[in-house]
């Protein structure tokens, strides 16, 4: 089927943002909106060639799949004896991370607390989702509150430096306070509902790291000016090296190991648990909505649906046929944006003259700001070349 | 055009507002040039029968209100003071009402059973119950209810007239409606998802 | 009859708090999307107080009532500090329908007599702090519950009410926060003593305890703050409401 994306060959910034001429790849909806994306010669492009290789060298299945959570299991419920909890987990909601809580209590039979980060910007239906989720589930919940006048600033901050990922302030104090409440309460089990049967897919240009400390700062500096003295933030060190090999902080992916079908899991969520669906990925944030559906694609012509939905393809929980008549629905109702963009101007405290003028401003790229690569990279050399010697002495 | 009449009585922003909201776009005036353009009216109002009445006077919109509404039929829908201040009195003043309802409004505490007194004013949500069916009454819910803040209640001398009832101590008219007008004696405007469709409703008739 | 249930959203520099017995407060988050998140729950009802803009000697900031107020399509009371009639007026074009007055009134009690007359009964609502003294008697608190005064609050709430007052919170400050239910003794002897309608405020729990100070001890509505923004032993901010049901089915139950 051929399908062609008007919105990014008419976008004004497509000579600059996007890889030249437009291409879509012939097994996903992935296309050249994406700058990196590289495509052979059957049309196909690398994101499929890199889950393929993970499914058939390292994705874990069948009864490996089974041992490996008992085993996991056994180790949580041995490291939590005497303690109140096994492990920790985030809760926003959404559809992962509420399945995610079922799973770990109900079928994994572990004891967890469960952390929702407020950022500030919950729909009504996330707030219900948790507490029915809580509630049904008999879940201990702690909310941690980040302050709204630097949450703010930060957002602000970043929407001011025309950056495309305007999501890092709530990613990265997510990531931040999960840790930091890990580390309080004596729990080194961190269970995270992030999958390769739902989301393999997305490119860097379209989201660069929220883990990034240095750039969340240099951003901060350059267009902030709220004093950041509350919220949580996760220096590279901190992420690297204390909290996995002197905390012995371990990361679990449990739905990487179950058959994680996304409209299954939805169904039995919404029977089972009274879970509401808001349509798109991570709308449980009017922020996140507004962001995905409005700031991406106008400013920058980047679609993360594609990303979303091709993820799906990949793992053949949808057809390429029904992706393109997803993407053929308009991302926003057009009283419902406006509504939303009253809100979000609202909120970040700016006119929506002041906002039209930042969406005309010109845009940038994470690297203009002080950022990890370089330093990710040889960070990487080195663990790389420990592991070699570690594994060489034994 | 949609005219919020402003006499200096009623929370005209929230009407202007759940307007808004629901992507309708509306003019709050107290000007008689802008009130003879609209197409439609909306006459709100919290506050005092005799305030209201000599505030419409002193402004100059007496004739040209009862001109747009009885001459033209221009649509109008009157919230709590202001559906009240259609009727042709109120035990609240002494000056007479627009009298386009043949009605008049009583005080509540009057007429309780002495021995079962409820507080006045009726301030709280209230469910309706239909009379007969009316124009503004297109898309209303299945057991609505809205919120209601007042000591004087409606009382009609021609039951056609009375759309929606409701009960407080005693039975009162909740809303009224003959030919191009409309009243109610609640507030849409703070009835979060059943005031958004009767506003709408109002909005869209043609 | 069905009470409303009204959700009390405390204020301090522009961000939302609840303590306990007026103390210890901890931070709630952003007013703007709480009032969103209540809206879209189609509550009754909504209360903000500002807490520290009597001692502070603040005036309301406008703007920010206006940015509420634009997110709410149910009646909004606001209260702090309100002190004059001028202000009164600012409050409510900015979109508020009612105003919420409690130390002022114990200071300059014609303050509610003219607000009355000028803006209606229904607009002018009048607040009372109310704590038991070491004999067990109660006593009126003003400004956040920092200062006594001789008042007792049966008196004190016939003479709001006379003053023209439209509405009467009565809040215990003894159970503030506590989750352990109203001081139902308190508000029986204040629906007894007024005619207008009594909001009951401090220490409600759930819909049991709505209904019971409601249909058993008069009043016309059950406030509550900690119930609806903390959830579950480790009172983790969460902004619940309970559903139509849960309230008409609390309802069923008291009157079996």
């Amino acid at each position: 089927m051929n399908y062609v994306d008007l919105n990014v060959i008419h976008h004004p910034l497509t000579k600059i943002l996007h890889k030249q001429p437009y291409q879509i790849c012939s097994r996903t909806v992935m296309d050249t909106s994406d700058p990196n994306i590289i495509f052979d010669t059957q049309g196909v492009c690398n994101y499929v060639r890199k889950y393929e290789n993970w499914e058939q060298n390292q994705k874990v299945t069948g009864k490996n799949a089974e041992l490996f959570l008992e085993s996991m299991v056994e180790r949580l419920r041995k490291a939590g004896r005497g303690k109140d909890y096994d492990c920790i987990m985030g809760l926003s909601g959404g559809v992962d991370s509420s399945y995610m809580s079922y799973f770990v209590t109900k079928v994994l039979g572990l004891r967890s607390l469960v952390v929702h980060v407020d950022t500030g910007w919950n729909s009504e239906l996330a707030v219900m989702n948790i507490q029915n989720i809580v509630q049904k589930l008999n879940l201990d919940l702690h909310t941690l509150v980040i302050d709204w006048q630097e949450m703010r600033d930060l957002q602000l901050a970043y929407l001011r430096s025309g950056i495309a990922n305007l999501d890092v302030p709530q990613d990265h104090c997510f990531i931040a306070s999960l840790h930091n409440e890990a580390k309080k309460y004596g729990i080194r089990h961190i269970m995270n509902g992030g999958n390769m049967a739902t989301e393999s897919i997305l490119p860097t240009s379209w989201g660069y790291s929220a883990s990034d400390s240095w750039n969340l700062r240099d951003i901060h500096k350059k267009f902030g000016s709220v004093n950041l003295s509350t919220y949580p933030i996760l220096n590279f060190w901190d992420l690297n090296l204390r909290l996995p090999y002197i905390d012995r902080m371990e990361v679990i992916r449990p739905l990487e190991y179950i058959d994680y079908n996304k409209s299954q899991v939805k169904e039995f969520l919404i029977k089972e648990l009274g879970w509401r669906d808001y349509g798109g990925k991570h709308y449980e944030s009017v922020f996140t909505k507004f962001f995905q559906s409005y700031y991406l694609p106008t400013r920058f012509g980047y679609d993360k649906r594609k990303a979303h939905l091709s993820s799906l393809i990949v793992s053949g929980q949808l057809t390429r046929e029904e992706a393109i008549v997803e993407l053929s629905k308009p991302l926003y109702d057009p009283s419902e944006l406006e509504n939303d963009r009253l809100y979000f101007t609202k909120k970040l405290g700016i006119s929506l003259s002041e906002f039209d003028s930042i969406m005309n401003q010109p845009i940038c790229n994470y690297s203009n700001f002080k950022n990890q690569v370089e330093l990710g990279k040889k960070f990487l050399r080195v663990v790389r070349l420990l592991s070699y010697i570690k594994h060489k002495l034994v | 055009m949609i005219v919020i009449v402003d006499y200096g009585l009623g929370n005209l922003g929230s009407i202007q507002n759940m307007l808004k909201r629901l992507g309708f776009h509306s003019i709050i005036s107290s000007e008689k040039a802008v009130i003879e353009r609209a197409t439609k009216l909306i006459l709100p109002g919290v506050g005092s029968f005799d305030t209201g009445i000599s505030n419409i006077h002193e402004l100059g919109l007496w004739g040209v209100l009862n001109q747009k509404v009885l001459l033209q039929e221009t649509p109008v829908l009157g919230i709590c003071l202001g559906v009240q201040l259609m009727c042709k009195r109120s035990e609240e003043g002494s000056l007479p009402g627009f009298g386009w309802f043949d009605a008049e409004v009583l005080r509540f505490d009057k007429r309780f059973e002495s021995d079962k007194p409820l507080p006045v004013p009726n301030m709280g949500w209230r469910n309706v119950d239909i009379n007969r069916q009316s124009r503004l009454l297109t898309n209303i819910q299945e057991n609505p209810r809205y919120y209601f803040v007042h000591s004087y209640f409606l009382s009609a001398c021609n039951k056609e007239d009375v759309i929606l009832t409701a009960q407080y101590g005693i039975p009162f008219a909740a809303a009224l409606n003959k030919r191009n007008i409309y009243g109610v004696q609640f507030h849409p405007e703070k009835s979060h998802k059943f005031g958004f469709a009767l506003m709408k409703t109002f909005a869209i008739l043609s | 009859m069905r009470f409303r249930v009204i959700p009390v959203l405390l204020l301090k520099n522009a961000g939302l708090y609840k303590g306990v017995k007026f103390k210890d407060h901890k931070y709630v988050g952003d007013p703007i999307n709480a009032v969103k998140i209540f809206n879209e729950k189609e509550v009754d009802e909504l209360v903000f107080l500002d807490i520290n803009a009597t001692h502070e000697k603040r005036k309301p900031d406008l703007d920010f009532l206006r940015s509420i107020a634009s997110e709410c399509f149910m009646p909004l009371a606001y209260g702090g500090g309100i002190n004059s009639v001028d202000m009164i007026r600012e409050v409510l074009n900015a979109g508020i329908e009612k105003v919420i007055i409690n130390s002022a009134a114990v200071h300059d009690p014609d303050l509610i007599r003219e607000a009355s007359k000028y803006f209606g009964t229904s607009t002018i609502v009048a607040s009372v702090d109310v704590k038991k003294n070491l004999f067990g008697k109660y006593v009126v608190y003003i400004n956040s519950g920092k200062e006594k005064t001789t008042l007792n609050p049966v008196n004190w709430a016939r003479t709001l009410a006379n003053l023209g007052a439209g509405e009467l919170i009565i809040n215990s400050i003894d159970q503030d926060g506590t989750l352990m239910g109203y001081d139902f003794d308190l508000i029986k002897q204040i629906t007894a003593a007024v005619s207008v309608p009594v909001v009951a405020a401090g220490g409600g729990r759930g819909v049991q305890d709505f209904a019971r100070v409601c249909l058993e001890s008069g009043a016309s509505a059950a406030a509550a703050g900690a119930s609806f923004v903390f959830q579950g032993k480790h009172r983790a901010v969460l902004i619940t409401y309970p559903t139509e049901l849960d309230i008409l089915m609390a309802i069923k139950e008291i009157n079996l």
